[in-house]
């Protein structure tokens, strides 16, 4: 082994052994606990497929939150990724006091997936918040968002999208990388602002929407706070999240084994839609040299 | 000179046999101590570990945090083995951890534990297949507070009789106006008052010791679960959907508490200044006698051990681990500093040494003494068992939502209870 090769290697041994550590082996130890009846007190007993038949016929609650789970990702990460691109496009503009604008745009992000933002959340539209009592002042009827099953879900979901920042920030620097000779091109041939928009920044900024997606999409699989402080998951299961599940049926009812099967189902099901986000973004990603017309 | 240097080389030789006969057969040891709790236990334990780990020359490293986690944090260290040497660990949980009561050190085996300090009756509750798996802290049992300033202030007093309550509650709203309610119930108060019911009628808890199944029928519960909507019907408690819509807040955290405009609350009486404390100036609660049904067959008072001390199974010190376990609940120096930031003390000299110094806060001890005055029958651990618990409190979410019937409502409750309590057949 020369030098050069073991210093490279000397550097990547610390990562290594955190993957190996902290990601690795606890990922394979999940994968076989969940073939197990293991409650952290006692030895793992071998169940076979039986923490997986329960979950898929008999548990009633696990089909409610993959439900819940759902609907929170595909009407999260929609919203979250057109506001994000619709803030960065106007971002994208020449106006006077711009860095002050992306900062403050910005802030949301580093604050919004701390306990204390979701504390705020709580009060904000808790029955007598500043929502209510906006909408009263405007003299509409104020609404029930945490005692409503109907509501609940839509308060968690907006402070998903409250959290714009980083996917706004990227897809700014997409815009800013467009060159602008092709909307000169464009405007010339007289195409106006929707047309640019749409015929010439959507398919350049593809590969950009197309990672925000994945990133999104994984991240909302995996949203814990916001419910867990704001609605405790309430009411009637309507904001319990899989993740949610997960910790309850872990450190709550002490049953690691069904918890380690329910996070191997979020882990298939967030795979699955990966891939197929992958396989169809040959439709629709556009990058670089690329020779469809 | 001469004589003051000989009297410094006599001091300095006795300092040493003056440490020995102040330690005991432990060696120094480093230990660890986990609890919950709030702001002046915290403080109290703190200082409680220093006098005792100075008293025999070990050193305690605190790890306080609140309620909320506790469980989870414990559960992890327990399954890693790596769990404080001195825990602070909640009653209904010893079931989980020590099935066989094996979970923890058995403090017969630890000498310097004093447990004739203890009734036998306490000491039964701790003890699990013959294993003294934990010293019980205290005793506790649910109490119901009124505000009686506010009370009076609509001509009141607090009822004594369940018929009183509601009648009460409908007067309280009439004086006083639509934003002030008799009581406070939601998740598992709602759920203890649903208890309550069914054991006043019945004089049975909800787990029959005899053969670890529900001991209600089903025709019971439902008149426990009627028993709720009716609290809800005649405004003396919020609706299960009010309180959600004021985003789950804690009664201790409400303003409406604070300004009296709740009269009421049933608590553990150990926390009478959480809910005392914020009322605003003027405001009075008093503990006050159970509310009963008029033909009740039990006071149902929920009475358990609060809590108890257990020392690690793993810890690689358990003797000096039990000298400081001791120290805190028997001996001057710990009873002194911990007073009563965990209740009224279980231990008899514990008990004794506070009263006697005044150091027992009269609200506490009145809280105390009507809960301990009170009868019903043996509480199981059952009945905070996670899951348990989880299954009556999400199922009465379901009636108070109108999913549910009180009648299915009881059929879910008794079937799920049933297949937790199964688990430990």
């Amino acid at each position: 082994m020369t030098r050069k090769r073991a210093l490279g290697l000397g550097y990547l041994t610390p990562y290594i052994i955190g993957l190996l550590v902290f990601t690795m082996i606890p990922f394979g130890a999940s994968l076989y606990l969940s073939f197990t009846d293991y409650n952290l007190m006692s030895a793992p007993r071998w169940t076979g497929l039986e923490n997986y038949t329960q979950l898929f016929t008999k548990d009633r609650t696990f089909r409610r939150s993959l439900t819940v789970t759902l609907i929170y990702v595909f009407t999260t990460v929609p919203l979250k990724l057109a506001f994000a691109l619709f803030i960065a496009y106007i971002l994208n503009y020449k106006l006077k006091f711009i860095n002050f604008f992306r900062t403050a745009f910005y802030v949301p992000s580093i604050l919004g997936g701390s306990i204390a933002i979701a504390v705020l959340w709580r009060y904000i539209f808790a029955s007598e918040g500043l929502v209510n009592m906006l909408l009263t002042s405007l003299g509409f009827e104020a609404v029930n968002w945490f005692g409503d099953p109907q509501n609940a879900l839509f308060t968690i979901t907006l402070l998903r999208c409250w959290q714009f920042g980083s996917a706004m920030v990227i897809f700014l620097a997409a815009l800013q990388s467009i060159d602008k000779s092709l909307y000169e091109a464009a405007e010339i041939d007289g195409a106006s602002k929707a047309h640019c928009f749409i015929f010439i920044t959507i398919p350049l900024i593809t590969p950009v929407i197309f990672f925000n997606l994945i990133m999104q999409m994984v991240q909302a699989f995996q949203e814990f706070n916001g419910p867990y402080i704001i609605t405790q998951g309430g009411p009637l299961k309507s904001t319990y999240l899989l993740p949610m599940y997960i910790y309850d049926e872990a450190f709550r009812r002490f049953d690691m084994g069904y918890a380690s099967a329910i996070a191997w189902v979020l882990f298939v099901i967030i795979m699955v839609l990966t891939l197929a986000a992958f396989w169809s973004s040959k439709k629709w990603v556009y990058y670089a040299g690329d020779k469809r017309s | 000179m001469k004589s003051t240097i000989k009297k410094a080389l006599l001091a300095s030789a006795l300092v040493p046999c003056a440490l020995s006969s102040a330690t005991s057969m432990a060696h120094a040891a480093d230990l660890r101590m986990s609890w919950w709790g709030g702001d002046s236990r915290h403080v109290a334990t703190q200082e409680a570990l220093k006098v005792c780990g100075e008293k025999y020359g070990h050193t305690i490293a605190p790890e306080f945090t609140g309620f909320a986690g506790y469980l989870e944090k414990l559960t992890t260290q327990m399954a890693g083995g790596t769990e404080a040497d001195l825990i602070q660990v909640n009653w209904p949980w010893l079931p989980l951890f020590s099935r066989d009561g094996t979970g923890f050190a058995d403090l017969q085996d630890l000498g310097a534990v004093d447990l004739s300090q203890y009734p036998q009756a306490d000491l039964d509750g701790v003890t699990v297949k013959g294993h003294v798996q934990g010293i019980p802290v205290s005793t506790t049992g649910r109490v119901f507070f009124f505000n009686t300033t506010t009370l009076e202030e609509a001509g009141l007093t607090p009822p004594t009789t369940w018929e009183e309550f509601f009648g009460a509650a409908e007067a309280l709203r009439d004086k006083e106006g639509e934003d002030y309610r008799l009581f406070n119930a939601v998740s598992e108060s709602a759920q203890l008052l649903v208890s309550l019911a069914v054991t006043q009628k019945t004089g049975k808890d909800l787990v029959d010791p005899e053969t670890n199944r529900v001991a209600w029928t089903p025709e019971e519960l439902v008149e426990g679960i009627t028993f709720y909507q009716r609290m809800v019907d005649t405004g003396a408690i919020q609706s299960r959907q009010d309180e959600a819509a004021e985003g789950n807040v804690k009664l201790y955290e409400k303003t409406a508490w604070a300004e009296g405009k709740i009269a009421g609350s049933y608590e553990w009486d150990s926390t009478y200044f959480k809910f005392s404390d914020p009322l605003a100036e003027g405001e009075v609660l008093t503990p006050v006698p159970m509310v009963t049904f008029e033909d009740a067959v039990t006071q149902g008072v929920y009475r358990k051990p609060s809590m108890l001390f257990a020392v690690s199974k793993n810890s690689s010190n358990p003797d000096a681990a039990a000298e400081v376990l001791n120290c805190l609940v028997n001996e001057p120096e710990g009873i002194d500093a911990l007073g009563d930031t965990r209740g009224l003390p279980a231990s008899k000299v514990a008990l004794d040494r506070l009263e006697a110094a005044g150091a027992i806060k009269p609200e506490l001890l009145k809280a105390h003494e009507i809960m301990m005055a009170s009868e019903g029958p043996a509480v199981s651990p059952f009945n905070e068992h996670p899951e348990l618990r989880a299954t009556f409190v999400d199922t009465l979410e379901e009636f108070a939502y109108g999913m549910v019937s009180a009648e299915e409502a009881a059929g879910y409750i008794i079937e799920g209870a049933n297949d937790v309590l199964s688990q430990f057949d």
